[in-house]
């Protein structure tokens, strides 16, 4: 969030600095690009101004020589009297008016007299231009060097009241102009006679400029006239115009004006802060601004984040607390609502987590949380927590009988009887299928039978359901914390072995005995089902491929049986064959594959496939005299002939009583049946006691193929040698368990003569299996 | 229209059958100059005494005539005829004088005796100019715009006729003029 208010910090401020210093350079460009024109103005402005003062100057001088030559008596004087009469008078007339010099001057251009030591009487005036002039306008002026010197002269006519000679004034021109100049335009003025051998300056700059300048006139005598210059005198840069003043008499008088840049740059530079200061105080008006309302923006905004970690961290009670009529604000709303609609969908998603969608009851994982607690506050209280699994007989027959509609519409209600049954405070679950479970507090261990009773009496009275009476029997089994287990699992597992016991016995409820465990509990229901099943047809048969590896081609079937428990689901051999083996069903159930897989092996051959059937025998098979030639019959009913079958036989199986077994294989032999070890690896079978046993065929067992890799040294030593071993007995080589193509080249590259395992295919229910061996590469099709 | 007619008088009193000079002055582009004074000198022969006076006028702040003729030893007047005051003077060489501040006519006219021009001037209006021009002659006139000058009345003789006026920067050359019995005789200037 911070991030963003910096960004929008960072954006207005680069822009706005940006601005400034754009508007800064362009008011400096300007500036100067204006200081240098005003100032190259102010520079010809002083240039007429300095011509205007001279003019004057000239006019006042005129004006003042004009007056001298009307006085009566020096015109009397100039009239009548002589030379050195008349000089005196000029002298005195001059000085009245602060001249500098003055001239009398016959009407035939001859000085008559002079204030300048009368070198010049006697002798022609040195302007006769001037004198020209005069006659042809009444009046002259000009500039001129009189000595060197810079003057203006005025010359003027004496009358009496005809002319009668000629009076001549001179100022010299000296700082005072130049004084009046810079007074009125501000400018330094400086003023040489270039024409002079030893020029003076003339300056309104201080002395030590004065020298350097004097030094460099020369190069503004060689420069054009009002040009404008550029020097430097010190470390002043000044801009200059030097322009040369009109005389009568060609000498060079030179006025040099000059402006210091830095001066005239001032006005500029104080706009120029002013601006900078102006400016700042706009960017830090707009950075407050921004900052408040990037504030404004943010603050909003992280409301709304602390609002989504506080949902991510699942509370979905908490409002997020902003109110604005703007985008932010509909954000706002926007979030509310959706925290709203994802704390239902959640509370909507836990529910169905916890509930079992038919019945609406807690589910097993609700009802396992609640037995825990109902655990944990019983720790405390000392009470006695009590918990009944229950589970419906013959549900299957209802559902298969009455539909599944109807099963379902049974279990609600079966739902709604439990629930009414026992107090609100205790929990009814259904944990799937028909099975049902409770948990509930009581004083005395014994109260809990009472609850079974009042269950059990709530469901004696027959359901009436679409017309449909039906009555539900359940067997149920109690167990009590912490009488039974510590632990709400235990606990719950307990009472599931003391249903199976009430199963057993037909009642309605048990309560769980210490010291019975689960297993046996669960092998014993396996074991009194385990008496139906061949009769309720529970039991199938699954083929599974044996290829040649020579042909490539399926040679052997293995046939593989399988239960199809109503409750348990499909059961395999390992789970039930054990139990069956105990029971003493091992015998019927071995019949009844022997039946089915030499029946189906006989459609097969009928059919043209020429397939070989496998059949697992058990230990107890081989005590059984009987079998050689209850298989023969078979054999001989089905009219398939005895090398068709295979008998697997464990190594186990002939250790038991090998000489026992020994006959009875035999037997088997001699009636033509193929002989196979099964799992040939695991048990301890001496080579000599292999030696001797009639069997044609070898199975390895697939602990050692399954991770057969090239690299796995120990398995490969293991199935190369007993590859050879079978081989060098005469015996054919199968390996079971063959998963990966890896493991298929290297069997193949040994020698072994057959493979089976998942590469191939799975065991295969009979109908896919014939489709397998029409349609697989390996297959007969 | 007074100046004229003053020289019909003047040929008037003089006796008849005297020799006449017709003089013309012209300036380069042949228009006749006014005001040209011009005179004749006999030559060889002594001049009778001025016995005449004249007046030099202010009226109106000028002098009046402008130009005043007068043979030499003449006593001119110079009535002042404004309400204000003048102060004639001239710094001429040939008379210097000048007349303080006055009004009305002053007691003593002032004698012009040598040959001359004086330029006259009122030291307090700069604008009034008037010259007399001091001949040793009666024979003399004054020009009108054509620039003509009648010297009537002369006795047989040789004379120089001699020319000024007032813009007049070179004299020029005098011609000299020998007249018998009652003929007349033309001259003519060029002024320059």
């Amino acid at each position: 969030m911070r991030s963003f208010q910096a960004k929008l910090l960072y954006l207005l401020v680069s822009v706005l600095v940006l601005l400034l210093a754009v508007t800064l350079i362009a008011v400096h460009v300007f500036g100067q690009r204006t200081m240098r024109k005003s100032v190259t103005e102010e520079l010809r402005v002083g240039v007429r101004i300095l011509e205007r003062i001279l003019e004057g100057r000239s006019r006042q001088l005129a004006d003042k020589a004009t007056v001298i030559a009307a006085d009566f008596a020096f015109r009397d004087t100039v009239a009548s009297a002589d030379r050195a009469t008349i000089a005196s008078a000029l002298a005195n007339h001059s000085e009245r008016i602060d001249a500098d010099a003055a001239f009398v001057i016959s009407l035939d251009g001859l000085v008559v007299a002079d204030t300048l030591e009368g070198r010049y009487a006697g002798r022609p005036f040195p302007l006769p231009s001037l004198l020209r002039e005069a006659e042809a306008r009444g009046e002259s002026a000009a500039q001129v060097a009189l000595d060197d010197r810079p003057h203006q002269l005025v010359v003027v006519p004496m009358l009496a009241p005809r002319r009668i000679a000629w009076v001549c004034m001179g100022f010299a021109i000296d700082e005072r102009v130049l004084d009046d100049v810079a007074a009125v335009t501000k400018l330094d003025v400086s003023l040489w006679n270039a024409s002079a051998r030893r020029p003076e300056l003339l300056s309104t700059l201080p002395q030590q400029a004065r020298g350097e300048l004097l030094e460099r006139r020369r190069a503004f005598d060689r420069g054009r006239r009002d040009a404008d210059e550029e020097l430097e005198i010190g470390s002043t840069r000044y801009q200059a115009i030097v322009h040369p003043i009109r005389t009568a008499d060609g000498s060079r008088i030179q006025t040099l004006l000059q402006r210091s840049i830095e001066e005239a740059a001032r006005p500029y530079l104080l706009l120029e802060l002013q601006i900078f200061a102006l400016s700042s105080l706009a960017l830090l008006a707009a950075l407050v601004v921004a900052t408040l309302f990037a504030r404004g923006v943010s603050r909003p905004l992280e409301t709304l984040a602390e609002g989504a970690q506080r949902i991510e961290h699942g509370d979905y009670g908490t409002p997020v607390d902003v109110h604005q009529n703007d985008e932010i604000g509909r954000l706002a709303t926007a979030f509310n609502e959706m925290r709203t609609g994802i704390a239902e969908r959640e509370e909507q998603i836990r529910y169905q987590a916890t509930h079992d969608s038919l019945t609406g009851l807690p589910n097993r994982t609700l009802f396992l949380d609640r037995l825990e607690q109902a655990i944990l506050k019983a720790r405390r209280t000392g009470e006695i927590v009590g918990m009944i699994m229950m589970d419906l007989d013959r549900f299957k027959d209802i559902n298969d009988t009455l539909g599944h509609p109807f099963g379902d519409e049974l279990l609600i209600e079966i739902g709604r009887r439990l629930t009414q049954t026992l107090r609100e405070s205790d929990t009814v679950a259904r944990l799937g299928g028909d099975e049902f479970a409770v948990t509930f507090y009581v004083r005395y261990g014994r109260r809990a039978v009472d609850v079974a009773q009042r269950i059990s009496t709530a469901l004696e009275t027959p359901f009436a359901l679409a017309g449909v009476s039906v009555d539900v029997d359940a067997s149920m089994g109690i167990a009590l914390y912490p009488l039974h287990a510590n632990d709400a699992e235990t606990l719950m597992k307990r009472a599931d072995i003391a249903m199976y016991e009430a199963k057993r016995d037909h009642s309605a409820f048990a309560t769980y005995e210490p010291g019975r465990d689960e297993h046996s509990l669960r092998r014993l229901a396996i074991l009194s089902d385990l008496r139906h099943s061949i009769a309720r047809e529970e039991l199938v048969l699954h083929y599974q491929p044996k290829i040649d590896f020579r042909l490539e081609k399926v040679a052997h079937a293995e046939a593989l049986v399988r239960w199809r428990h109503p409750v348990h689901g499909l059961l395999s051999p390992d789970e039930f064959v054990p139990l069956a083996e105990q029971s003493g069903n091992i015998g019927a159930i071995t019949k009844w594959v022997l039946r089915r897989a030499i029946t189906d092996c006989g459609e097969w051959n009928a059919a043209g496939l020429d397939l070989t059937v496998a059949v697992n025998l058990s230990v107890l098979d081989l005590f059984d005299a009987e079998l050689p030639t209850y298989i023969g019959g078979l054999l001989s009913e089905v009219g398939l002939p005895p090398s068709k079958l295979v008998l697997e036989i464990t190594e186990s199986a002939v250790m038991k009583d090998p000489a026992y077994a020994l006959r009875i294989l035999r037997d088997l032999k001699t009636r033509g049946m193929t002989l196979a070890i099964d799992d040939y690896g695991t048990g301890y079978s001496s080579l000599a006691h292999l030696k001797r046993l009639p069997v044609d065929e070898l199975k390895i067992d697939k602990s050692f193929v399954l991770n057969l890799q090239a690299s796995a040294t120990d398995d490969l030593v293991i199935v190369r040698s007993t590859i050879e071993l079978g081989h060098n007995m005469g015996l054919r080589v199968i390996a079971e368990g063959v998963e990966s193509e890896e493991a298929w080249n290297i069997l193949r590259d040994l020698g072994c003569d057959m493979g089976q395992g998942y590469y191939v295919s799975r065991p295969l229910a009979v109908e896919a299996f014939r489709v397998w061996v029409r349609e697989s590469k390996w297959g007969l099709g | 229209m007074l100046r004229p007619l003053a020289l019909v008088l003047l040929a008037l009193a003089l006796p008849a059958g005297a020799a006449t000079i017709d003089a013309v002055v012209r300036d380069a582009r042949g228009r006749g100059v006014a005001e040209a004074v011009v005179y004749a000198v006999p030559e060889g022969r002594e001049l009778p005494p001025a016995r005449k006076t004249a007046v030099m006028d202010q009226r109106n702040r000028e002098f009046i005539p402008h130009v005043l003729v007068v043979q030499s030893g003449t006593a001119v007047n110079f009535p002042n005829s404004d309400d204000v005051r003048h102060q004639v003077y001239s710094f001429s060489p040939a008379k210097t004088f000048q007349l303080p501040l006055y009004k009305g006519t002053p007691a003593n006219a002032i004698v012009f005796d040598k040959a001359g021009v004086a330029t006259l001037g009122c030291n307090i209006h700069d604008r009034m100019t008037a010259y007399i021009v001091v001949v040793d002659t009666p024979h003399f006139g004054t020009s009108g715009r054509d620039g003509k000058v009648t010297l009537p009345n002369l006795a047989g003789g040789k004379y120089a006729v001699r020319v000024w006026y007032p813009e007049m920067k070179t004299e020029p050359s005098p011609i000299a003029v020998t007249v018998t019995g009652n003929e007349r005789t033309e001259v003519s200037f060029v002024a320059r």
